[in-house]
């Protein structure tokens, strides 16, 4: 059906505001770094700077250790990436897969845990980790990240794992694979765009807590993660927002660099041909 | 290639039995079809047979190996699954190869016996597709392609056909006849298409609440019908059953009491059972006119529907709603409710117990 003149006006005009809507934030992080302080108190605002000031970022990169930071973070996140996808690849596969007794409340027992907002466990997850004298180490945070990751991506991965045929699996066993072979050679290879978006998913998550990395770290900063850094930069009389905006634009430059990376598995229809 | 031999086996999930004791002798290079209507029991026996759903009771021997217990892969047979189930990360080479790469046999080796399967599939020129680029047709020969490379003691065949279009369908049979006569292996083939079982098999073992019905070539069956379910399930359109009343060998039937020519020594209510082929336009030796409901054309001939005080066993079965039906041949016109004369030979009368459904 073709559009008319007024539709396409219409749906362009959405198209825009959504975006604009969307990345005003970006453009906005990106306007306060560059800006002088006087220029950003300025009333009415500047959308762009007079002069823009494109050292900030190498004195910033120079005056705080924003690389040790972002390797702290990395560290916290592709741990907690590791540790949950490990536990909800098996954990979404035996929901799916398999009927047990008791096995759809367990599933929603599970779902439960995501439920429960995440200041909630700080307390006894700080008092359990105390006891193991972990406070002060990223494994806390891999640990905590994982308990807030791991019921969601379980139901994330079980919905697109009961998407795939059982008969590819059993196709594979005719073929010669045991079960976990099946789900190694056949399921996993299948299930990459879930497998993609349910990392990305943890990734980000795990990325952006501060209140876990608040908690366990504050008191060792070698091993700080990239939100807790940015926030010591506020100061007690005087915040410099332009330095925090240049250190938040660092942050967030491996999100995108990994949602790029990630974007060629998130493609769907991998399971087209396999069936009728 | 094997003689399989299914002893006892059964299948129940809790106290529901789904599979009554099957017990089936299969000959080597036998082409046994096993068919029904849905939930009869035939897939769940077929999944048995290939390990990928364990037997409540039973033995399953292949060859000279019992395999009851062993898994899917180490049982030596191949099997064709109703949606394809073609790997779609992997092309057409892999996925014909992938059995054998799964059980170490050496690359060349595979090359060579992947080449040869697809020469004889006609799948050649798409060996390096992935298998979404093919058509429903190309899917299923890749899917065959996948069983006969490995060169198994048996093929297992789950509706193989159901999901493609009429014409290809009537194709694809013919041409896994005729990949079953060249390579000659041990088949089971499950199947709820009566035409399928007919035109393919050996033998048909037809099954209901997972009870073996009948197990006989087509044409015993057709002529030979163990009960009412076979004789109803077997033909098409169905055989019409009549209520009727047998004493001293006369049968009340159409308002006429017919001599039967074969002696029985059954007394009292009987379904009777006539295919509507044995049913003549005209006069026969019994007659009787009729008043049609439906006439459907199929060119040269007719299938002409009317009602029968007798014929109240149909009710509520499928496609018996419009009473019974004479299949005759005729390429005019048949007028709707105009009265017509068939005819029928009272030897081609099928007679059931009412009470039991087999036959007498």
């Amino acid at each position: 059906m073709r559009r008319t003149f007024v539709q396409s006006l219409a749906l362009y005009a959405t198209v825009v505001f959504t975006l604009a809507m969307i990345l005003f934030p970006v453009y906005w992080l990106l306007v306060t770094a560059l800006s002088t302080t006087d220029e950003l108190y300025r009333l009415p605002p500047t959308f762009w700077p007079t002069d823009p000031q494109w050292d900030i970022f190498a004195r910033v990169w120079a005056a705080k250790p924003i690389l040790l930071w972002l390797w702290n973070s990395m560290l916290a996140a592709i741990g907690s990436v590791a540790l949950s996808m490990l536990v909800s690849v098996s954990a979404g596969y035996a929901l799916s897969r398999y009927s047990m007794r008791g096995g759809a409340t367990m599933g929603m027992f599970v779902l439960t845990a995501k439920m429960l907002p995440a200041t909630l466990l700080v307390i006894p997850l700080f008092s359990i980790f105390s006891s193991f004298g972990l406070i002060g180490s990223l494994w806390t945070l891999v640990l905590a990240h994982s308990t807030m990751i791991i019921p969601f991506a379980t139901w994330m991965l079980k919905g697109y794992f009961d998407t795939i045929p059982k008969e590819l699996e059993q196709a594979a066993m005719v073929d010669g694979c045991s079960p976990v072979g099946a789900m190694v050679r056949v399921v996993l290879p299948i299930a990459t765009p879930g497998l993609a978006a349910t990392a990305l998913y943890a990734f980000v998550l795990s990325w952006s807590d501060y209140a876990y990395a608040r908690t366990f770290l504050v008191n060792s900063p070698d091993n700080w993660t990239a939100n807790l850094g940015i926030t010591t930069m506020q100061g007690e009389y005087v915040t410099y927002w332009n330095d925090i905006s240049a250190a938040s634009v660092f942050i967030a430059l491996p999100i995108i660099a990994i949602y790029l990376f990630l974007e060629r598995y998130l493609v769907g229809g991998l399971t087209a041909g396999a069936e009728k | 290639m094997a003689n399989i031999s299914i002893r006892n086996v059964s299948k129940s999930y809790g106290a529901l039995n789904v599979l009554r004791p099957f017990s089936l002798e299969i000959e080597n290079g036998e082409f046994v079809v096993l068919v029904g209507p849905s939930g009869c029991g035939k897939s769940t026996m077929l999944k048995i047979l290939a390990g990928l759903e364990p037997a409540s009771e039973g033995q399953i021997i292949i060859g000279d190996r019992e395999v009851t217990d062993l898994a899917p892969g180490d049982r030596d047979i191949a099997m064709v699954f109703q949606n394809y189930a073609l790997y779609p990360h992997l092309t057409v080479r892999q996925n014909i190869g992938f059995g054998l790469k799964m059980r170490g046999t050496d690359k060349t080796e595979i090359d060579r016996r992947v080449d040869d399967a697809a020469r004889i599939l006609e799948v050649t020129p798409y060996l390096d597709r992935k298998p979404k680029d093919l058509s429903g047709g190309q899917r299923q020969r890749v899917a065959l392609g996948r069983a006969i490379v490995r060169q198994p003691q048996a093929f297992l065949m789950d509706e193989p056909l159901s999901n493609l279009d009429a014409k290809l369908r009537v194709h694809m049979r013919a041409e896994i006849g005729a990949l079953h006569k060249r390579i000659g292996v041990t088949t089971v083939y499950v199947t709820h298409d009566q035409v399928e079982a007919m035109t393919m098999a050996d033998r048909v073992v037809i099954m209901q609440g997972g009870i073996i019905q009948q197990i006989a070539a087509p044409d015993e069956l057709f002529n030979n019908p163990a009960n009412l379910f076979v004789a109803g399930f077997i033909g098409s359109p169905g055989m019409n059953f009549l209520n009727a009343d047998l004493r001293d060998g006369r049968l009340t039937a159409f308002g006429q009491q017919l001599t039967l020519p074969r002696a029985t020594s059954h007394q009292g209510p009987v379904v009777v059972g006539l295919r509507p082929e044995h049913l003549t336009l005209g006069e026969g030796s019994v007659t009787f006119g009729v008043r049609p409901t439906l006439v459907e054309s199929l060119g040269s001939e007719k299938y002409v529907y009317f009602g029968a005080e007798e014929a109240r066993i149909a009710d509520g079965e499928e496609g018996k709603s419009k009473g019974l039906i004479a299949r005759v041949s005729h390429s005019g016109n048949l007028p709707r409710d105009q009265e017509l004369r068939l005819g029928f030979d009272p030897g081609q009368l099928y007679l059931f117990d009412a009470k039991t459904g087999e036959r007498l």
